[in-house]
């Protein structure tokens, strides 16, 4: 540690002091940071499962044990499998547009103060209801590519709307019951998941699986620079960046974003101010539900193609790209590009190094973690020398409180 | 006689601030001694250190006679010091009886389970001794304040405390708790015990006190005996030579009827909270309601700003029916709020000053506009005397008064007709208090209408043209400011009415009066 | 002050009446069943077994429950408990399937069932210090537990054993208690069970006790309430937390090992893993239960009832969609917590404590 910080030159130790006094740079400093040390958790974690893992080729051995996997060499075939090609890049683009919209979906329910886990159960619904539609229509429109529009519209429409419903539940279930929307939500995901495949099994089925009709490829949104098989469309993504700088632009130019903002900072506060709170929860539950929705929407008909019960949890994902972007829409899109090539990553490493790719689930974790936790995060700054002046600025909101 | 508690040149300074600015102080065993002093004149620190919650940067404590050091309140307690603090650390959903023996409980089935019998019988045993009155099985949430300061005192005499430290002990109590408490003081000094007792009102001082110090800025000024003391000479060490401003409340001409309440009821669950409430307020009036807290002020201010539906009677705002409109319709209409807790109601924290000053306005904002004032912000900050570092900076990092200068700022900048302040200046410096007494009065001066709602007797004696006393909820007398004494005011706020003589001549113009009579004749 | 004490006043005299309420509803529906002509169907189906599966499945939601409500009570709230279960699912079978092998399968469980003790102790200590020394939000905190045992768990299965699910190891044979095993009924119900399950029905008492007659839980309860108050008693807060927070590990550690060693044997790290949301129906147990133990197992058995009703349907070949049918608990939970609405949590619940100066 030491050793670091003198090799710090002082000028960037100055630089980088400044911004850890500044609380929106802390944040960002925050974030960089937690994801660094998950990283360096997740290293430490393969060195020691490695000794447990069974290969062929153990990267080296010591005293007897056998290390399997080299942790530099996990990150680089990670990184590597991310954005070396124009296929794998167009894999991770669409792992962040997944992600985008997720984050952003627990981002407005966040800022409102609302523990928002249901984003997976609207994007499970939401997807369902894209195949669903599919399911019914497809033999109704042209096969060209105006049908495929209007496939794909009324696809997104009705994910938009399924996971507004889905959304407004535990809203209402907390606005009206008081029902805690930790547990609703989590309850909701299970329920989501066991009527999904309910509803697969006997209604949507298309053969043996367990699996929806396929998306017409005049429906499916074209590859343009990536190629096809990445699953990825640019066309995609950019409406998905629109949706995210929407959101920010809602959140500090509408009454509704300002009193969802001042709900999350200060209950009594916004009751003062003449906000009616129960609107405002089911109101931001709807509006996370449509994202998280769409969200389903466009892993149906741009990712897989059809839907079936073994979705990735695109959703609980979506909870640690939010808080690892401080709950901003805005700086959900590069938690979401980072999150995304853990995620893309993961899966080349994987196929190449048989490294399992669920990594990329326990490094989520250990991101939310070290974000939960600025004290530790300070302490590790003010270790490496960073903002000393930070611990002196927490203390000038103090005064003697004698009365 | 030894002294019971020995200080001497005890400092302590927090950042900026010298709280304790080498104090010196003996209490004698077997009295009360008192120490005066203002909010903010290092009261409370001092007997924070001598407790053991606080350490001292400098100076000694000695307890009869020996030098000790305190590093934490189990430290005091071992030397017998206990301490009766302003909050009560007491739980809530636990006996009286598990509150007092928390952390000393007497044990059976080998050390492994609580003996509550024991426990029930020692805490009655001594409850009786001191001839407290108190039921050991009630839970501490369901007994009154008087009773929860009771058992706070019990707690520290179970754990064997020979010197009771008392902080602002009266400053939750009704007048009539305030007598009794008194009288248990005179039953702890005949079984020995040794009290400090800390305040800031003069009226309770001389009627207990065996000593007096006064401590101001941080320093102690004096200590005299009791008999030697009169509240003039006191309020003059306690105050020193600042001098108080008299504010400027020329009679002004009454204009229309602004704000009129008619029976207003607002029920709990199992109590009423308000109680066939009547009342108005007209251009260019200030009508004070003055009540010890908790009886049911807030939900009244509340209901009448529209935040909370009236179970029943009306609310008529400047001649139209807002009974039903809602915090948002009444605003619009003129009608502004300083709520009581300016940092959980009426500031967001986190909110800079932009942002905050749009609060209560936000309904008003069109889609698409940014949600935020700034120059609002720099209007008021530099009109209200607000002292920050940049409209654009979170109003968590000002001071309590700038808070509510900007607070105020922010409601009377909208240019209301009628303005509600619930406790505009508790918890502020002299300065601030000033000012924005200055600026409620200027109000008035320009037709506003304001209902200033204080437990500060001497605020409202000052800013009102008629204070009407709430208790339990009810209206039970109207007075005139510039006739009743603040011993009858005391009276009223404890629940005791008035002989009505005294107050018939006060306020022939009010129909609230007539209305109390007409009450009391059926 | 007073008004403040009026407004829980009214909530807690609601719910009292949403209970009775409840109870009554609960209890009209069972006797029209009883008198009603599917008699004799629901007789067959609700039978001794029906109730010993009933039992066995409210091992893991209890023991995780009671948990969590000690950590709650203390005043950290514990929604990490789904992930601490989680370790105790996978870490047993681990260790049982490591060691059976030299041990032997009837030590190697009981091995296996402490490794699950050792590392939700260990891992709950850490969410503390994580808590409690770096005042993380505990929200926040308890799902990146959730989150990170979810992930972990599966990572290693197959790491260790090439598949995301164990394969199967040796598990805990019920035991009938000598004598009381024979009583009629209650014997069969009882005393003929798995170790685990008798460890729930001795804890479930225990920790009533405990929480209600001795210091240590008269500690609980006000650290949880008023942390000033036992603080200006001269008792360490965070001390208390901390063993509140281990026990909630450790008990979720025996419940998560309840999970696998008894009846199943076999560590599943597919879509929730095994545990598929025990842990935060623990946590609605304890809610309904109202910070009772006594009450929270009563809850638990609610929802293992429902869950056990589920397989029994499935065992006399009634094929009505059993997913669906499966998430039948899940449903039971959004209508106990609409019903219960949230019930008066400690006030410095999921509040940092900092003593002494400053």
């Amino acid at each position: 540690m030491s050793d670091l910080k003198s090799r710090l030159p002082d000028e960037v130790k100055h630089i980088l002091g400044r911004m850890v006094d500044a609380s929106g740079r802390e944040r960002l400093l925050i974030s960089l940071g937690s994801f660094v040390l998950a990283l360096v958790a997740g290293a430490l974690l393969l060195l020691v499962s490695g000794a447990f893992a069974s290969c062929e080729s153990p990267v080296f051995g010591l005293g007897g044990l056998q290390f399997c996997y080299n942790p530099i060499e996990v990150y680089s075939v990670m990184l590597n499998g991310a954005v070396g090609s124009p296929y794998s890049l167009g894999l991770t683009l669409r792992e962040t547009t997944l992600l985008i919209l997720a984050g952003v979906a627990v981002a407005v329910t966040f800022q409102a103060g609302i523990f928002n886990i249901g984003t997976q159960g609207q994007f499970i619904f939401g997807g369902l209801a894209g195949a669903a539609v599919v399911h019914y229509t497809a033999d109704l429109l042209p096969a060209n590519v105006v049908g495929g529009g209007g496939l794909f519209a009324l696809g997104m429409m009705a994910a938009a709307l399924i996971g507004a419903l889905y959304g407004a539940l535990p809203g209402i279930l907390l606005a009206y019951y008081d029902a805690n929307e930790v547990i609703t939500t989590i309850m909701l995901n299970f329920i989501a998941t066991a009527v999904a495949f309910t509803i697969v099994r006997s209604f949507l089925r298309e053969g043996a699986a367990v699996q929806t009709t396929l998306i017409p490829d005049y429906a499916t949104p074209p590859a343009i620079i990536f190629p096809s098989a990445s699953s990825f469309s640019i066309l995609i993504l950019v409406p998905t960046l629109l949706i995210a700088v929407g959101a920010h632009y809602l959140l500090n130019n509408s009454p509704l974003g300002y009193n969802i903002r001042v709900s999350g900072e200060q209950p009594t506060a916004a009751e003062y101010s003449g906000v009616d709170s129960k609107q405002v929860i089911v109101r931001t539950f709807t509006l996370s539900g449509v994202i998280g929705g769409l969200a389903g929407g466009v892993f149906v008909f741009m990712v897989l193609g059809y839907w079936q019960p073994s979705v990735p949890q695109v959703g609980f994902d979506g909870i640690t790209v939010s808080v690892l972007a401080a709950n901003n829409p805005l700086g959900v899109i590069p938690a979401a590009a980072l999150f995304g090539i853990l995620q893309s990553g993961s899966v080349a490493l994987d196929l190449q190094l048989g490294v399992p790719r669920q990594l990329a689930g326990v490094l989520r974790g250990i991101i939310i973690l070290f974000v939960a936790m600025p004290e530790f995060m300070r302490m590790i700054g003010r270790r490496l020398g960073l903002g000393e002046s930070s611990a002196t600025s927490a203390v000038t909101g103090t005064e003697a409180n004698d009365d | 006689m030894t002294h019971s508690v020995e200080l001497t040149d005890i400092r302590k300074t927090f950042p900026g601030v010298v709280a304790n600015d080498d104090v010196s102080l003996s209490v004698n065993k077997g009295e009360v001694h008192v120490i005066l002093g203002e909010n903010g004149a290092g009261k409370s620190t001092l007997m924070n250190i001598l407790y053991g919650l606080y350490q001292p940067d400098g100076g000694t404590i000695r307890i009869d006679g020996e030098e000790k050091e305190f590093e934490s309140p189990q430290d005091a307690i071992n030397e017998g010091i206990g301490m009766i603090h302003q909050h009560f650390k007491l739980v809530g959903p636990m006996t009286i009886t598990e509150n007092i023996i928390l952390g000393s409980e007497p044990k059976k089935s080998l050390g492994m389970s609580v003996d509550m019998e024991t426990a029930r019988r020692e805490v009655k045993e001594l409850s009786e001794r001191y001839g407290f009155d108190i039921n050991p099985e009630d839970a501490v949430e369901d007994v009154s304040v008087g009773v929860r300061q009771r058992v706070e005192i019990l707690r520290a005499l179970y754990r064997g405390a020979d010197i009771l430290i008392l902080d602002e002990p009266t400053a939750v109590l009704t007048p009539d708790e305030i007598e009794s408490l008194f009288v248990v003081f005179d039953e702890l000094i005949e079984q020995g015990k040794t009290i400090i007792f800390i305040t800031h009102k003069l009226d309770e001082v001389m009627s207990v006190a065996d000593d007096i110090s006064v401590l101001r800025d941080g320093k102690r000024i004096t200590t005299i005996p009791a008999e030697e003391a009169t509240n003039n000479r006191l309020a003059e060490l306690m105050v020193g030579d600042e001098v108080l401003l008299e504010l400027d409340r020329d009679p002004h001409p009454k204009g229309e009827e602004l704000l009129r309440v008619d029976d207003l009821q607002i029920e709990g669950d199992d109590a009423t909270l308000v109680d066939d409430v009547t009342l108005s307020v007209r251009e260019g009036e200030v009508l004070g309601i003055a009540g010890v807290d908790g009886n049911g002020q807030t939900v009244l201010s509340d209901a009448i700003a529209g935040l909370i539906e009236l179970d029943d009677g009306s609310v008529t705002f400047d001649g139209e029916d807002a009974t039903e409109w809602g915090r948002n319709r009444l605003n619009d209409a003129g009608l502004s709020y300083i709520p009581p807790d300016r940092q959980e109601q009426g500031l967001v924290m986190n909110f800079d000053h932009g942002e905050n000053v749009i609060l209560g306005e936000q309904h008003t904002f069109p889609i698409g506009r940014r949600m935020r004032d700034d120059e609002l912000a720099e209007e008021i900050v530099a009109e209200y005397d607000v002292k920050t570092s940049g409209v654009e900076t979170s109003v968590k990092s000002l001071s309590g008064g700038n808070q509510q200068k900007l607070l105020v700022g922010r409601e009377l900048e909208r240019d209301p007709k009628l303005v509600i302040a619930s406790n505009p200046t508790r918890g502020l410096d002299v300065g601030s208090i000033e000012f924005i007494h200055e600026q409620l009065l200027s109000a008035r001066r320009n037709d506003r209408g304001v209902l200033l709602i204080s437990s500060k007797l001497d605020e409202l004696q000052q800013l009102s043209d008629r204070i009407a006393v709430i208790y339990e909820g009810e209206i039970i007398d109207t007075v005139d400011p510039e006739t009743v004494t603040e011993r009858e005011l005391g009276l009223l706020m404890a629940g005791q009415e008035l002989v009505t003589e005294e107050t018939d001549s006060v306020s022939n113009e009010n129909t609230l009066q007539a209305k109390r009579i007409e009450d009391e004749n059926k | 002050m007073i008004e403040d004490m009026n407004l829980t006043r009214i909530e807690n005299t609601t719910l009292t009446r949403r209970r009775i309420g409840l109870l009554a509803l609960a209890i009209v529906a069972v006797v029209a069943l009883l008198v009603s002509p599917y008699r004799d169907g629901i007789t067959s189906i609700v039978n001794v077994g029906f109730f010993n599966t009933a039992l066995v499945l409210s091992v893991p939601i209890t023991l995780a429950g009671i948990g969590g409500l000690y950590s709650e009570k203390s005043g950290v709230i514990n929604i990490g408990i789904e992930g601490f279960l989680i370790a105790g699912a996978f870490t047993s079978v681990l260790v049982t399937g490591a060691t059976a092998g030299s041990l032997g399968a009837d030590n190697a469980v009981w091995l296996g069932l402490l490794a699950a003790v050792v590392v939700g102790s260990v891992g709950a200590l850490v969410f503390g210090v994580v808590c409690i020394r770096y005042k993380a939000d505990q929200v926040i905190a308890g799902l990146a537990v959730w989150f990170i045992f979810l992930g972990l768990a599966p990572f290693l299965s197959r790491v260790y054993w090439g598949n995301i699910n164990s394969p199967t190891v040796a598990t805990f044979n019920q035991v009938a208690i000598p004598i009381l095993s024979d009583i009629p009924w209650i014997g069969r119900l009882l005393f003929t069970n798995y170790p685990t399950t008798y460890i729930m029905l001795i804890v479930v008492p225990v920790a009533w006790y405990v929480l209600k007659h001795t210091s240590f839980g008269m500690w609980v309860r006000a650290s949880g309430e008023h942390p000033e108050s036992l603080d200006t008693a001269g008792i360490n807060v965070n001390r208390v937390r901390y063993v509140s927070i281990m026990i909630s590990g450790a008990l979720s550690g025996i419940g998560g090992a309840a999970l696998t060693l008894s009846t199943v044997g076999q560590f599943i790290g597919q879509g929730q893993t095994i545990v598929g949301g025990d842990g935060f129906i623990g946590i609605v147990a304890y809610l309904m239960g109202n910070y009772n133990p006594l009450g929270t197992f009563a809850a638990a058995l609610l929802f293992a009832g429902l869950d056990a009703l589920q397989l029994r349907l499935q065992q006399i070949g009634l094929d009505i969609a059993p997913e669906l049918f499966g998430a039948v608990p899940y449903v039971a939970v959004i209508i106990v917590l609409v019903l219960f609405g949230y019930t008066r949590i400690p006030a410095n619940a999921g509040e940092n404590y900092e003593s002494g100066d400053d």
